[in-house]
C-alpha cells in the first residue's frame, strides 16, 4: 500500500508543471526562540487554483489512492475527482458522483480503504453510507439507545471511520464529544469531550447575578468539536472553533484522553488532515494554514486570506484541507475551487528531518536538521531534533548547548545531569579529602586564636568600623535573625537603624532582584534569554510596590491608632526584607549546580525565604504600631486594600486626562478644518 | 514547413490590408469581417486624391499622415483611428458600433464611444461620470499640423478639458496640458479617462494579450471568460502616502509589487500587431485600469486614468471620528502619452519591451553599460552593525567588521563584486544615518573602509553604503520632527515600514540637504558610492503648509538632486531614476500572481538588458534557490546574497531579525556555486540587449541576445534535448547559435511534444482565421 502511494507521488511530480510563476501572497512563519513566530522561507508556494463544478462545498477528503472527495453541499451530492495519482492538479475533473437524489445537505465526507463513502447530511440529520458504485447501503438516523440521552439531538456534520468501521460523528452542539456508532449504527458512547473552562469573570457572575440574568448568558458548556480526522493508527484528532487557540487541536488516545500539548493554534479552525507520514495540516476560517508534526509542534503557518486583490494562493472561505504527496489542497467554499500549494525545497528538507525524527531516527534526522539551520538559524524545532540526536550519541556538551537553543528545560537538565555526574565521578574523592583537610585546618586556627589571640587585632579593627553608623546598622540586621520583636522596638525608640541604611537596603533588594534573574540557571528560570529580562520593568515594579506599601501602611496606621512614624515604617520595612536580601541570591546561585530532579531544593528554600519575609513583615507591623494580633491582621489587609485603591485611582485619573486631551484636540482640529 | 508558414503570413498580411476592420470585433479579421467589408458602403471615395481604407467610417476624417501611419479622427467623439501602412492594420481608440452580447449599459456605451470621459465629485464628494457622447459638451475642434486639437467643455458641471492628438514617427502622441483644464462650477474634477477603449477587443475574438507592468511583467490573455471579479487597478508608483498618511503594513502579507514603469500595451495576434502606451508626463497621478472580458462588459480593454482630486477622510479625534473632505487644490500636472505601434515579428511582449527601450534611448535615459569585463557582477550586502540594549545603554553588535568583509571577499575571489554595507553608521542599522560621514568604530576606521573600497575596485567591483534617504527612523534622534518631516493631507506625519523598521518620511528640503551632504562625503572621503533604498520606489506628496509639493514636484526634485550628485545603485527604481542608476537592486523576478494573469514575462529585464546591470533579491531568503537561479539565467539577472560573519543568533532580539539567515560560514559555498553557474551562462552576454524570447516547450525557455548567443533554460524535472544538446533537469545552457521553436523542435519528452503541438495549433488557428 505504502509503495503504491509512493509511486503515485512520483508520477504526480512528473506530471505537474514545474514552473512557479509568481511570488506567494503571504509570508511564512515558524516558531523560533522564545516561542515567538519568526519569518522564514516559504514552505508552500501557491501552484494553481482549480475551478470545479461545485457549489458551497463544505468538506474535502483525500483517499489513500489519491482520489479527492468533496461534499458538494449546494448541489446535494458528493463528488469524486480523478485520482491525483494519474491526473495533475491543474486538470482535475469530476470522475463520479454519489448520493444524487438522496442527500439533502451533505457537509461531511469520509471514504474508507474499500472505497465505501460515508456522508454526514445536515439536511436529513443522518449518516448515509454508499458503496463504491454509489449504491446507498445504510442510513443511520438518531440513535435510539437510552445511553445517547433522551433529549439529545443528533445533528451530524462531519465524520471519521476507524479500521473497525466504527463511525465517529461530529454532532453539532454536542457537549459530550463525538458520537461513536458501531458498523450497524448502534450508539456505543461518547468520545473525547472537550472540557469547559471557568474564568474569574464567570465565577464572579455566578456569585452575583440572579437566576434570570444567568439564563440570559451563554451557557458555559464545552464547545463541540468542529471537525475530525483519523490517522493510520486510528488516533483521532479534532479541531474546535471558538475555543482557546492553544487548545484548538486535540489528539485522543483510544481511551479518549487528549495527549496534545498546548499549541500555537487558532480559534476558528475549520478542517484538519493528518497524512500517513505524520504531518498535520489545518486551516481556519480566516484562511490561515497551519502545519504541525504528529506531536503538535507547529512547523509552519501562513496567512493566505484574500484581501480582495485576487492573487493566486489566497483563500476566501476555506472549508476543507488535505495533503497528498507534497501538495496541500484547500477547498474554498466561496470560490468553488481547490487552491493547490506545493512544498518548496526548504520545506522538503524540514519534512524529511521531521519524519525521521518522529519515527525515532534521531541520528538519521541530524543532517536534515543541520541543513534546515543553514536555511534559517532560528528554526527551533531543528535545535530540538539536533539536541536529541546529540544526547543519543552521548555528546552531552553539544546536547546541553543545543537544548539551550531549543529551550528544552528538561532536556537541558538531563544533559547537565550527565555532565555533572562525570565531573562528580572525577572530583568527588579529592573533594572529600580537601573538605577533611580544611575542617582540620579550621579547628587548628580556631584553637590558635583562642590560645594566642591571633585575630584580636582584626576584631578590634572591626569594632572600630562599627562606630560608623551604616556599618552598625548592617550588623544590627543580623540581630533580627534571633530577636526580631526586640529589634523592631529598638528602631521605634531611635536606638538603632537609620533612614540612610533603609534606603540602602531597598537598593540592595532591587539589585538582588535583578541579579537573581540573571544568575538563575536556565532550567529554573522563566526567561529563556537574558535579553528577555526587562530590567526597567523589574525595577519599577519593586520601587512602586515598596512605595505603595510604605505609604498605605502609614496611612492606615494613622487612622487605626498605630504608633509608628513614617521613619519607623520605612526602616522597619527595610529590615523586614532582610531574608530576601540575604538569601535570594545564594539560592539562585545554587540552582546552577542542580538539575530538575532536585528542584524541590530550590523551591523549598525559596518558599522558606518568602515565609520568613512575610513573618518579618507581620512582626514589624505589630511591633512598630504596637498592635494586638487581630489588629495587625486587620491593618495588613487594609494596607493591601489601600494599595489597590491608590493604583486604581491613578489609573482612572490617567484615563480621564487622556479623554480631556482628546476632547480638546478634537475641538481644535474641527475648528481648524471648518473655520 | 517554414516556407508554407511564411507564405500564409504574407497572405494574412495582404488580406489584413485589404479589409481593415471597421469595428473592434474584426481587429484580427475573421470571415464575418470579410463579409461586412464586401457589403458595406464604407469604401467610398472621400477626397479625389485619396482612397479611404476599408473599415474607417464616414464620420472619420484624415488628420495627418507620415511615412508609416495615417491618423483619422471623428469630430463628434474625438475618437481616432490609426492605419499602420506597414501591415494595413487599423488601430481604434473607440468602439464604433455595439453588438448584442456586449453587455454595455448606457454609461458604459458612452464611455466606450467617447475619447474622453471624466469623473467629478459633487458637493457630497460622491463620484459621478460623464462622457463626450452622453453629456453633450461644447466642443471646439481644429486640425493642426500632424493632428488635431480639441477643447471639451461640460457646461452643466463647469469643467473644461483640452486634448491634442498628433502623429509622430513611432505612433501617436496624446497631450492633455494642465493649463487647458478649467474648473468653474461647484463640482470638482476627480479623474480623466484617456481613450479608454484604445485597442479594445471582444472576448476571445482576437488572440492576443494585455501587458500589465506588475512585478517584472505580466500578461493577461484574451479569453471569453475570466477568473477576475474586479478589474486590475494599478496606481503608477504605488499609492500616494501624502493622501493616505499611513502605509498599511502586515508582516504576514507579501505585498503586491508597486508599478514601477508607466507602460501598458496589447498584442492583437502574436507576431502580428501590438502597441504600447508610454506615459511620458503625469504618471505620478496616473493609474492603469485593465478589464479582462467578462467582468462587467464583454470587452478586453485597458487605459490610463489620471487623478485630479480625491476625497479623503479627515479624522478629528484619536478615536477615529471625522469628516470626509475633498483635497483643497487640484493636482497640477500635464499629461503626455505616446502610443507606439509594432508590427510583424515585433508584435509581442519582447517587441513591446524593445520599443520602450528604444523610446528610453531616444529620451537619453539609457546609455550603454560601460563593461570592461565579460564576467557578471554579484551583489553582496553585508550587515555591518546592529544595536542591542544592555540594561540602560545601547551597544553595537558588530556582525561583519571591515576586516571580516576583506576576508570573505578574499575567500570568494569573485570578479565584479557589488558590495553594499548595511548598518555602517554608528550603532548600526537601527540608528539614523548621520549627515556627516561617521562610521561605526567597532567595524573599522575610515582608512579600513577606504582600503576595502580600493580592494573591491581592484576586483572590478564597487563599494556602496546603504542609505534610505527618505526614512526618518521612528524613535531615533538625528532629525527634527517639527521641521524635517513630510506631512499628509490629514496633517499627520507620514508613516511606513521599510526593512521591518517603522519610519517617518522626510520632506524634500531635509531629504535634499541630508542626501547631498552625505553623498558628497562618501564620494570624497571613501571613494565609494551609495546604495539607495526607498527613493527609487516611494513617491509621496507633502502637504505641509507653505511647502506643498506634489508627486511631480518630488520626481523633479529627486532628479535634480541626482543630476548634481551623480549616480548611485538603487533598490527597485521607478523609471524616472533610471538615468541615474548604475545598478538595479532587488529587481523583481516574478509578478504578484493575480489570478487572472496568464504568464510572467521579464519585461523590465528586456528593457534594461545591456544597459543597466540587474541584481535579483537576496537568494538567502529564497525557498527554492535552484528554481530562482533558473529564473536569473532566463531573465538575465545577476545574483545577490545577504551576508554576515557572525551567526544570525546574535541579532535575534534586534529589529534586524528579519535577516534570519546570512552567516558566511553557512552560505559561502552556495555563493560561489551560484556565481560560477550563472557566470558561465550570463558572462558571455553581458552588455548585450535581449532581442527575443520564446517558449520551446512547456517549461523550456530560450532567450536570445543581440550578439547571437542564446540561453536555454529547462525548468522541468526531466532532461530535454535542444539541437542535439542535452539540458539536464533544472539546468540551463548557453548556445552560440540561436534555435527557435519554429525551426528545430527536438525536445524529446512526451510533455514537451504535446506542448509543442499546442504551440503549433495556435499558430495554425490564427492563420486559418485570416484565410477566407
Amino acid at each position: 500500500m505504502k509503495k503504491i502511494a509512493l509511486l503515485s507521488v512520483l508520477v504526480l511530480t512528473v506530471l505537474l508543471a514545474t514552473q512557479v510563476k509568481a511570488d506567494a501572497p503571504y509570508t511564512t512563519w515558524t516558531p523560533g526562540p522564545g516561542r515567538r513566530l519568526y519569518m522564514t522561507q516559504d514552505a508552500y508556494t501557491p501552484l494553481t487554483e482549480v475551478d470545479l463544478p461545485i457549489s458551497g462545498a463544505e468538506d474535502l477528503f483525500v483517499a489513500a489512492d489519491g482520489a479527492l472527495y468533496i461534499a458538494d453541499t449546494g448541489n446535494k451530492r458528493v463528488v469524486k475527482l480523478e485520482s491525483l495519482a494519474v491526473s495533475s492538479a491543474e486538470r482535475l475533473s469530476v470522475a463520479a458522483e454519489y448520493g444524487k437524489g438522496v442527500l439533502v445537505k451533505p457537509t461531511g465526507v469520509f471514504v474508507d480503504d474499500r472505497g465505501i463513502v460515508y456522508v454526514a447530511d445536515a439536511g436529513e440529520n443522518a449518516v448515509f453510507i454508499f458503496d463504491k458504485d454509489g449504491q446507498l447501503q445504510k442510513r443511520f438516523g438518531r440513535p435510539t439507545e437510552p445511553l445517547f440521552g433522551k433529549h439529545r439531538e443528533f445533528l451530524p456534520r462531519k465524520l471519521a471511520v476507524d479500521v473497525r468501521r466504527n463511525v465517529y460523528v461530529v454532532s453539532e452542539g454536542s457537549v459530550d464529544g463525538l458520537a461513536l456508532l458501531n458498523p450497524d449504527g448502534h450508539f456505543i458512547g461518547y468520545f473525547g469531550a472537550n472540557t469547559a473552562s471557568m474564568s474569574l469573570k464567570m465565577i464572579l457572575q455566578r456569585l452575583f447575578l440572579t437566576a434570570e440574568q444567568l439564563d440570559q448568558l451563554i451557557k458555559n458548556e464545552a464547545a463541540s468539536p468542529s471537525n475530525v480526522a483519523i490517522d493510520n493508527q486510528s488516533m483521532l484528532y479534532t479541531v474546535t472553533a471558538g475555543t482557546l487557540p492553544r487548545k484548538s487541536i486535540r489528539k485522543f488516545t483510544i481511551a479518549g484522553r487528549n495527549i496534545f500539548p498546548d499549541l500555537l493554534g487558532s480559534s476558528s479552525f475549520r478542517d484538519i488532515h493528518i497524512s500517513d507520514d505524520g504531518l498535520l495540516v489545518a486551516v481556519d476560517g480566516d484562511g490561515k494554514v497551519f502545519e504541525y508534526d504528529r506531536h503538535g509542534t507547529l512547523l509552519f503557518t501562513f496567512n493566505a486570506k484574500d484581501t480582495g486583490e485576487q492573487r493566486l494562493g489566497t483563500l476566501r472561505n476555506p472549508t476543507g484541507i488535505a495533503r497528498y504527496g507534497d501538495h496541500i489542497y484547500v477547498l474554498d467554499k466561496d470560490k468553488n475551487a481547490l487552491v493547490v500549494y506545493r512544498t518548496t525545497a526548504f520545506a522538503d528538507v524540514v519534512h524529511q528531518g521531521v519524519r525521521l525524527y518522529m519515527e525515532g531516527f534521531y541520528s538519521e534526522a541530524k543532517p536534515y536538521f543541520e541543513e534546515v539551520l543553514n536555511y534559517n538559524g532560528s528554526f527551533i524545532m531543528a535545535y530540538q531534533g539536533l539536541a536529541d540526536a546529540y544526547f543519543k550519541e552521548q555528546n552531552y556538551r553539544a546536547a546541553l548547548q543545543t537544548y539551550r537553543y531549543a529551550e528544552d528545560r528538561s532536556g537541558y537538565s538531563q544533559a547537565f545531569w550527565e555532565l555533572r555526574n562525570a565531573v562528580l565521578q572525577r572530583v568527588l574523592g579529592p573533594f572529600i579529602i580537601a573538605l577533611v583537610v580544611l575542617s582540620v585546618a579550621q579547628k587548628g586556627v580556631a584553637w590558635g586564636d583562642r590560645r594566642y589571640g591571633w585575630f584580636a587585632p582584626l576584631r578590634a579593627r572591626v569594632r572600630g568600623w562599627q562606630r560608623h553608623k551604616l556599618v552598625d546598622d548592617l550588623v544590627f540586621m543580623f540581630r533580627f535573625i534571633k530577636k526580631p520583636a526586640d529589634s523592631f522596638y529598638y528602631i521605634k525608640r531611635n536606638l538603632r537603624g537609620s533612614l540612610a541604611f533603609a534606603l540602602l537596603v531597598y537598593l540592595w533588594v532591587i539589585v538582588v532582584r535583578v541579579l537573581t534573574l540573571y544568575v538563575t540557571a536556565f532550567p529554573f528560570s522563566p526567561y529563556a534569554y537574558l535579553s528577555d529580562i526587562r530590567v526597567e520593568n523589574e525595577i519599577v515594579t519593586v520601587v512602586v510596590l515598596l512605595f505603595l506599601w510604605n505609604t498605605a501602611n502609614y496611612l492606615v496606621s494613622t487612622i487605626s491608632d498605630g504608633e509608628g512614624r513614617v521613619r519607623d515604617v520605612v526602616i522597619g520595612t527595610a529590615y523586614s526584607l532582610f531574608p530576601y536580601a540575604l538569601f535570594a541570591l545564594p539560592i539562585a546561585l545554587l540552582s546552577n549546580v542542580l538539575t530538575l530532579n532536585e528542584i524541590f531544593l530550590v523551591s523549598f528554600s525559596q518558599d522558606l525565604m518568602w515565609a520568613w519575609t512575610a513573618l518579618m513583615f507581620f512582626i514589624m507591623v505589630k511591633e512598630v504600631h504596637n498592635y494586638s494580633f487581630a489588629e495587625t491582621v486587620r491593618t495588613i489587609l487594609l494596607t493591601f486594600f489601600t494599595m489597590a485603591m491608590i493604583a486604581l485611582t491613578v489609573y482612572i485619573l490617567y484615563i480621564l486626562f487622556g479623554q480631556v486631551f482628546d476632547f480638546v484636540l478634537a475641538i481644535f482640529q474641527e475648528v481648524g478644518l471648518r473655520g | 514547413m517554414k516556407r508554407i508558414l511564411h507564405g500564409l503570413l504574407v497572405c494574412a498580411w495582404l488580406l489584413g490590408w485589404m479589409m481593415s476592420p471597421f469595428s473592434i470585433h474584426a481587429s484580427v479579421m475573421g470571415p464575418p469581417a470579410l463579409f461586412s467589408v464586401l457589403h458595406t458602403p464604407y469604401s467610398v471615395l472621400h477626397t479625389p486624391f485619396f482612397i479611404r481604407p476599408a473599415g474607417i467610417p464616414d464620420s472619420y476624417e484624415l488628420a495627418a499622415e507620415n511615412a508609416t501611419f495615417q491618423l483619422y479622427f471623428d469630430r463628434s467623439t474625438l475618437a481616432f483611428k490609426v492605419l499602420d501602412k506597414r501591415s494595413g492594420y487599423v488601430w481604434h481608440s473607440n468602439l464604433d458600433e455595439t453588438e448584442p452580447g456586449d453587455r454595455l449599459n448606457k454609461t458604459w456605451k458612452a464611455f466606450a464611444q467617447s475619447g474622453i470621459s471624466l469623473d467629478y465629485l459633487d458637493e457630497k464628494a460622491t463620484p459621478r461620470r460623464v462622457s463626450i457622447t452622453n453629456a453633450n459638451p461644447e466642443m471646439t475642434v481644429a486640425t493642426i499640423d500632424q493632428g488635431f486639437t480639441a477643447q471639451v467643455t461640460f457646461m452643466d458641471i463647469g469643467i473644461s478639458v483640452g486634448v491634442t492628438v498628433t502623429l509622430e514617427a513611432a505612433g501617436v502622441r496624446v497631450d492633455m496640458p494642465f493649463a487647458a483644464i478649467q474648473e468653474t462650477g461647484a463640482v470638482r474634477l476627480s479623474m480623466i479617462y484617456v481613450y479608454p477603449f484604445f485597442g479594445a477587443t471582444r472576448a476571445d475574438q482576437v488572440s492576443g494579450y494585455m501587458f500589465i507592468p506588475d512585478g517584472c511583467g505580466s500578461l493577461i490573455r484574451f479569453a471569453a471568460q475570466t477568473k477576475a471579479q474586479t478589474m486590475f487597478y494599478g496606481r503608477y508608483y504605488g499609492a500616494d502616502l501624502g493622501m493616505t498618511g499611513v502605509r498599511p503594513f502586515d508582516p504576514q502579507v507579501n505585498p503586491a509589487y508597486r508599478i514601477s514603469i508607466p507602460v501598458t500595451g496589447m498584442v492583437h495576434g502574436e507576431k502580428q500587431a501590438a502597441y504600447i502606451a508610454i506615459v511620458e508626463k503625469g504618471a505620478a497621478y496616473g493609474e492603469i485600469h485593465a478589464h479582462p472580458a467578462g467582468i462587467i462588459t464583454n470587452f478586453n480593454f485597458m487605459y490610463n486614468a489620471f487623478i485630479y482630486n480625491e476625497s479623503y477622510f479627515q479624522p478629528t479625534n484619536r478615536a477615529g471620528a471625522g469628516v470626509t473632505m475633498i483635497q483643497p487644490r487640484t493636482n497640477a500636472f500635464d499629461v503626455v502619452i505616446h502610443y507606439r505601434f509594432l508590427t510583424g515579428a515585433d508584435g509581442d511582449y519582447v517587441g513591446m519591451a524593445r520599443s520602450y527601450q528604444q523610446y528610453l534611448l531616444e529620451q537619453g535615459v539609457l546609455r550603454p553599460e560601460r563593461h570592461a569585463s565579460s564576467d557578471i557582477g554579484i551583489r553582496l550586502e553585508f550587515l555591518g552593525a546592529e544595536k542591542e540594549k544592555v540594561l540602560f545603554w545601547q551597544r553595537p553588535i558588530p556582525m561583519t567588521t571591515v576586516a571580516q568583509m576583506q576576508e570573505i571577499l578574499a575567500d570568494l575571489a569573485l570578479p565584479n563584486p557589488e558590495v553594499v554595507i548595511y548598518g555602517w553608521q554608528p550603532l548600526g542599522a537601527a540608528t539614523m544615518p548621520p549627515t556627516k560621514l561617521k562610521l561605526e568604530r567597532a567595524l573599522g576606521n575610515m582608512r579600513d573602509f577606504h582600503e576595502l573600497g580600493d580592494s573591491i575596485a581592484a576586483q572590478g567591483g564597487r563599494l556602496s553604503l546603504y542609505l534610505d534617504p527618505q526614512a526618518a527612523l521612528r524613535g531615533e534622534s538625528g532629525y527634527s520632527r517639527r521641521y524635517d518631516l513630510a506631512m499628509s493631507i490629514m496633517r499627520s506625519v507620514l508613516q511606513g515600514v521599510n526593512r521591518m523598521r517603522s519610519t517617518f518620511y522626510f520632506n524634500l528640503d531635509a531629504l535634499t540637504r541630508r542626501y547631498a551632504a552625505l553623498s558628497a562625503q562618501v564620494t570624497e572621503n571613501l571613494d565609494a558610492g551609495l546604495a539607495v533604498d526607498g527613493l527609487g520606489y516611494m513617491l509621496y506628496s507633502d502637504f505641509r503648509d507653505g511647502r506643498f509639493a506634489n508627486r511631480e514636484d518630488a520626481i523633479r526634485a529627486y532628479q535634480s538632486l541626482l543630476a548634481e550628485d551623480g549616480t548611485a545603485a538603487f533598490y527597485r527604481p521607478n523609471d524616472y531614476l533610471w538615468a541615474y542608476t548604475v545598478a538595479y537592486y532587488d529587481v523583481p523576478i516574478a509578478d504578484s500572481g493575480y489570478i487572472y494573469t496568464s504568464e510572467t514575462v521579464p519585461f523590465v529585464q528586456i528593457v534594461l538588458s545591456g544597459y543597466i546591470p540587474l541584481y535579483g533579491p537576496a537568494l538567502n531568503f529564497s525557498s527554492n534557490v535552484q528554481d530562482d537561479l533558473l529564473r536569473h539565467a532566463d531573465f538575465g539577472v545577476y545574483p545577490s546574497f545577504f551576508l554576515t560573519h557572525q551567526g544570525t543568533a546574535d541579532i535575534l532580539n534586534t529589529s534586524s531579525r528579519w535577516i534570519y539567515t546570512s552567516s558566511y560560514r553557512q552560505w559561502g559555498d552556495e555563493v560561489k556555486r551560484a556565481y560560477t553557474w550563472l557566470n558561465r551562462l550570463l558572462g558571455p552576454v553581458r552588455g548585450h540587449p535581449i532581442v527575443a524570447r520564446e517558449t520551446l516547450a512547456d517549461g523550456v525557455m530560450a532567450t536570445r541576445y543581440a550578439n547571437g548567443k542564446q540561453i536555454i533554460v529547462n525548468y522541468t524535472a526531466q532532461p530535454v534535448r535542444v539541437q542535439g544538446v542535452d539540458i539536464p533537469p533544472k539546468d540551463a545552457i548557453l548556445l552560440d547559435s540561436p534555435v527557435s521553436a519554429y525551426d528545430s523542435p527536438t525536445c524529446n519528452t512526451a510533455a514537451n511534444e504535446s506542448a509543442y503541438a499546442t504551440t503549433r495549433l495556435t499558430t495554425t488557428r490564427l492563420l486559418s482565421e485570416v484565410t477566407p
